[in-house]
């Protein structure tokens, strides 16, 4: 079966980006259901603050639903390139569902994973 | 006698919450607790990704056809394709320190199914029809 136009808007819509500043950190809330499909929005949002220099990232999940590998894949992408520049990409807010698949492939050993997001900014300082 | 569904779907990341959906009624209908059903849902979504990706490279004139079944406690998912050959059972999952040091990008998908499903079985029909059946035994 295939879907029609209606169909594929509603899934379009199931992934988006807020973008905050606190001082020179950018935080992005994600939302939604993070998938190799709509991984490309976030992996164009790094590239996006990279290319502008703004090195330092906050990541919240709090409303992030779901991620598969696709996902997991941007954060590494773009992590080296980040701290290079003096800068990182801390993360926070994940539910236990979330936590447990960066947790299970061992994402701690590089990731900066904080529960409140308050955390993750003051490590900035 | 097992109950049995199937959709077919477009082979396009469009279609993977599709499959998601899908995939989840089956396995809660099944019996599965949450986090199982979790863990299902994920395993087939980076399945289908490999699929979509490797076997078919973006070509949306190809389809997945995606059919689950339970019976005596195993929920099983058979994902029915053409094109490339791939048995996720060949691949040794990476060393993940040295993934990290070397900050690769990619090749989690077929860690994330050995790790979450009770058994991965491959196998090609008349050639060019491939058959990936993922097995998730409930307690198991």
């Amino acid at each position: 079966m295939d879907f029609g136009d209606k169909n594929k808007q509603i899934i379009m819509e199931e992934f988006s980006i807020h973008t905050r500043k606190h001082d020179d950190i950018v935080l992005l809330d994600l939302n939604g259901f993070l998938d190799a499909h709509t991984s490309v929005e976030l992996e164009k949002k790094f590239e996006e603050l990279l290319a502008q220099s703004s090195n330092k990232i906050v990541v919240n999940f709090q409303k992030l639903s779901y991620i598969s590998s696709a996902g997991l894949g941007v954060f590494m992408a773009f992590i080296e390139n980040a701290r290079n520049n003096a800068g990182d990409i801390k993360l926070c807010g994940m539910s236990d569902k979330i936590y447990n698949i960066f947790d299970m492939l061992g994402f701690p050993i590089l990731f900066e994973i904080y529960r409140e997001e308050n955390t993750a900014l003051d490590k900035f300082a | 006698m097992g109950k049995s569904n199937k959709i077919i779907l477009t082979s396009s990341t469009k279609n993977l919450a599709k499959v998601r959906d899908f995939v989840g009624e089956q396995a809660a209908e099944s019996g599965f607790d949450d986090s199982t059903i979790n863990q299902i849902i994920l395993s087939v979504d980076e399945a289908c990704t490999n699929i979509i990706k490797h076997a078919h490279k973006y070509d949306e004139s190809e389809t997945i056809e995606v059919e689950t079944s339970f019976e005596k406690g195993e929920f099983k998912i058979i994902l029915k394709y053409k094109g490339k050959a791939f048995d996720p059972n060949g691949i040794n999952n990476p060393n993940m320190k040295e993934y990290f040091s070397s900050f690769k990008v990619g090749g989690l998908g077929v860690p994330i199914m050995k790790k979450f499903m009770t058994k991965i079985e491959f196998d090609t029909k008349n050639s060019d029809t491939n058959l990936l059946t993922l097995i998730k035994i409930i307690h198991g």
